[in-house]
């Protein structure tokens, strides 16, 4: 039915207070080509385990932050702001 | 959490005399669960929750549990399962026929309800539970004509019953049910060591009772949600949890053995054992290994102490024998499906629906593999289980539909439009004025002296910050860091493919400081758009939603000046406060921001003031307008006028495939700026030429067409039509649509096909009304 999103500001919440805010990922410089922008636009890796997200909390602290979550169980491994981490975790 | 109204579980049903430990020895069962009931209810530290039904475990452990219509959402950290087992219907001919009951059904209506359920019954059995159903109904005077133990040997509970005279068959079961209807009698067999009936050895019984008693199968459905493992263990002939999630923890009868001694010692080493993984004590090491300890030895001594005799149905042929008694599955439809290649438990209940019905497989689950796994061949094991889905009690929608409410927002001005007779529209979760008279009135009203609208639900972000103007500047295809201070623009946002999301306006209200307005359904969107891009990079500027702080209004016409200027003292010449300027000044007392724009493409001030001040506000408008008969209008006038104005609503007009190239807005994309949000991809759709148009159309003949009609070339769809409105102000029917480029030019005639026929309309690419502005400025 639902599972827990821990906001690294309010702390375990129910996932239907956040938004999804899709794969984790970093906008290339202007200059790559034309096949490298469009995986950037439309690819994504949709992998069957940890996956670094987005994620917004919108009936919380209304701040979007980063978590790892495993897509085959909805366990979130972990969630931190992206400033912590500006390497993130995978 | 109990799904019955009192503690105790089936121990509550059970008349006869409890082995069970210590002080409970000698009491009838449910006086022992009385007992038992009663120290937990005396201990303050246990939360009780009855009648309600766990109804599936989902992820992260969480528990749905169904208390009449509330509904519970549960996360335990630690779980602790103790859902008792189910008997299960033998596969027999006429076993639907009234007074087939199970044992335990048969025990609650004794014992719970004072009910005695017929005069005369045969018990069917192959479990010891059996030989206690047939005490209790001995107990309440019924005769027990027969007692047919499908196991070889008579256990020791037969001895009182025999004493008793009952008859006592051993290696014997159910043939068939006998009776028109209501059960008559029933049809014993003799098995061989194979299990089939042994011929010449039917007898008949009469009675008007057939009790069943298998052996319990553990209600497992939520330990195996629970991620834990299901399996048949030919030793108990069921369904067995064999393994469990860390966290989960089962006791009692669900773990395959009924036994009240190993139900306490097992529950007690539960409860410490989910203590203690929750840091609340639960005794020593050293206690709890004797405990476990302890509870092996007893599970060891009860399965050794096991006489089991697989029983599922007695071979034989007939219409009348169900596996499913919610479905209507009978053995000949199983039967039919293995023929026909369903002979894998998943796909076979897929096909027959055996197990769906409402008990969800609780009935049927075991009687399913039995007869799957004799006609297959494949042993019990083998043939597998199905998979235990919650819900596994039926749930009324209504209980899981969530809040039986729909939210509302009103804008501050709402009761103003109450009483004005609104007629209301929905925007969002927005209610707004969609009409107050009509909508001819209401536009010439706008065009020809004064109208009032209210616009409180445009969403308004301000944005702050060192760095605001820059970070707006790379958000948005248009310029903003040159903006001057006082000074509104025109923006549109697009994402990196270059798709318009939204649009608005952007007042610089200081340097570091701009007010941001966006549509009324996109707020939400774009603040979190904006959040997004800044979240991590440590940049200084701060986005915040003051949309719910203002009430907003619109006063547009050619007269709103002069009633302007009987609230407030700031200079609103067009040459102190022109077109696209904003200022900070005091009408009727009241501190507001005054933004010079035209959406509805007249002389116009959007005022926006503070929430509480805005009912205050409207009054004194409508007062001051009176001489000039100003009218408020509504959501529909309005998007006349803008449509007057050929001004594009995103959203609306635009969908996900549509750039601001050709929506005609390449005035507000600046492509010869540095890198920003779109750019790389309005660049590559400016090279690769325009594939559609956007442009105005005005209606040559026939009636208005519908949002969304086609434009047709040739008997083909070429184009559509995004918006459509009869102009009062133009006396035609006017519109927008997608066109293909080439057509999009002044004059070209184009085709509609509005329901059903062609209607005959003109490109018009520059506004219908006022196309250069000169009212706007004015
Ligand atoms: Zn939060």
């Amino acid at each position: 039915m639902s599972f827990l999103v821990p906001c690294p500001h309010c702390g375990p919440r129910d996932v239907y207070e956040f938004r999804y805010g899709g794969e984790f990922q970093r906008r290339p410089p202007p200059t790559v080509s034309d096949q490298e922008w469009a995986d950037y636009l439309y690819a994504r890796r949709n992998v069957a385990g940890p996956a670094k997200e987005w994620w917004y909390h919108r009936q919380g602290c209304r701040r979007w932050f980063l978590a790892v979550r495993d897509t085959r169980t909805n366990a979130v491994l972990e969630a931190f702001w992206p400033e912590d981490k500006p390497e993130g975790a995978g | 959490m109990d799904d019955q109204p009192l503690l105790g579980g089936a121990l509550r049903t059970r008349l006869g005399r409890v082995d069970g430990p210590g002080g409970l020895a000698g009491l009838a069962g449910w006086e022992a669960a009385r007992r038992l009931a009663a120290e937990v209810e005396g201990e303050p530290r246990i939360q009780r929750l009855q009648t309600a039904t766990a109804f599936g475990v989902y992820e992260g452990l969480l528990l749905g549990v169904m208390q009449g219509r509330r509904l519970y959402r549960v996360r335990p950290r630690q779980l602790i399962v103790a859902t008792g087992a189910f008997e299960h219907p033998l596969v027999f001919q006429g076993n639907d026929l009234p007074g087939v009951f199970l044992g335990t059904g048969l025990q609650r209506l004794i014992t719970l309800d004072g009910v005695r359920p017929g005069r005369a019954a045969v018990v069917v059995t192959n479990a010891d539970h059996g030989w206690a159903v047939a005490q209790d109904l001995l107990a309440v005077g019924v005769e027990v004509a027969a007692v047919a133990e499908a196991r070889p040997e008579l256990p020791p509970a037969a001895e009182a019953l025999a004493a008793a005279g009952v008859k006592c068959f051993a290696g014997a079961t159910i043939h068939d049910a006998r009776g028109r209807r209501h059960v008559e009698g029933a049809l014993l067999v003799r098995l061989d060591a194979g299990g089939d009936p042994v011929a010449g050895s039917e007898r008949l019984i009469a009675c008007d009772l057939i009790a069943v008693s298998t052996t319990p199968e553990p209600a497992g459905a939520l330990l195996a949600q629970a991620d834990g493992r299901l399996g048949y263990d030919p030793a108990l002939d069921a369904v067995v949890p064999q393994a469990l999630a860390s966290s989960v923890h089962a006791a009692g009868a669900v773990t395959g053995l009924s036994d009240l001694g190993f139900a306490l010692l097992g529950g007690r080493l539960a409860g410490l054992e989910a203590a203690s993984a929750l840091g609340l004590g639960g005794g020593e090491a050293s206690r709890m290994a004797t405990l476990r300890a302890e509870v092996e030895a007893h599970r060891a001594r009860l399965r050794r102490g096991l006489r089991v005799r697989q029983l599922t149905s007695v071979p034989s042929v007939g219409r009348k024998r169900f596996v499913c008694l919610c479905e209507d599955v009978t053995e000949k439809d199983l039967a039919d499906a293995v023929r026909e290649g369903f002979d894998h438990l998943e796909t076979l209940k897929r096909y027959t629906t055996v197990t769906m019905g409402p008990c969800q497989g609780k009935m049927c689950h075991l009687p399913a593999i039995g007869v799957t796994a004799r006609l297959t061949g494949r042993g019990m094991a083998e043939t597998g289980t199905t998979t235990a889905r919650p819900p596994v009690q039926p749930v009324p929608l209504g209980v899981l539909a969530g809040p039986h409410h729909e939210p509302v927002r009103r804008t501050p001005l709402h009761a103003r439009h109450a009483a004005l007779g609104a007629t209301w529209m929905d925007m969002g979760a927005w209610k707004r004025p969609l009409l107050y008279t009509s909508v001819e009135a209401e536009v010439r009203a706008v065009r020809e002296a004064v109208g009032v609208i209210d616009v409180s639900t445009l969403g308004k972000l301000e944005v702050v910050g060192r760095e605001a103007a820059a970070f707006l500047e790379w958000i948005h295809p248009g310029r903003v860091a040159d903006l001057a201070v006082g000074r509104i623009r025109y923006r549109v946002m697009c994402d990196d493919a270059g798709i318009i999301l939204d649009d608005g306006t952007t007042a610089r209200l200081g340097e570091d400081r701009f007010f941001v307005t966006t549509g009324t359904g996109s707020l939400e969107a774009v603040g979190q758009w904006l959040e997004w891009w800044l979240a991590g990079t440590g940049r200084c500027v701060h986005v915040a939603d003051v949309t719910s702080a203002y009430a907003a209004v619109n006063l547009a016409g050619p007269k709103c000046r002069e009633v302007l200027a009987r609230l407030t003292d700031l200079d609103l010449s067009p040459g102190a406060f022109p077109y696209m300027a904003v200022r900070e000044a005091l009408v009727g007392g009241v501190p507001a921001l005054l933004l010079r724009i035209g959406f509805v493409g007249e002389l116009g001030y959007e005022i926006h003031a503070p929430a509480e001040y805005g009912a205050w506000l409207w009054d004194l408008l409508l007062d001051a307008g009176r001489e000039h008969v100003i009218r408020p209008f509504g959501v529909e006038a309005q998007r006349v006028l803008r449509l007057e104005k050929l001004h594009l609503i995103p959203g609306h007009d635009t969908d996900a495939l549509s750039n601001p190239l050709e929506a005609d807005m390449a005035w507000a994309v600046k492509l010869d700026k540095p890198d920003f949000i779109g750019r790389r991809l309005l660049e590559a759709a400016r090279a690769r030429g325009l594939r559609q148009r956007l442009v105005g159309f005005e209606l040559l003949d026939g009636v208005v067409p519908g949002e969304g009609d086609a434009v047709v070339a040739d008997g083909r769809p070429i184009g559509r039509v995004t918006s459509s409105k009869w102009s009062p102000t133009l006396g035609r029917g006017i519109g927008m649509a997608w066109i293909p480029p080439e057509l999009a030019q002044e004059g070209v005639e184009i085709r509609i096909r509005s329901a059903g026929r062609l209607t005959r309309g003109r490109v018009v690419v520059r506004p219908f009304y006022d196309p250069d502005g000169a009212r706007l400025k004015s």
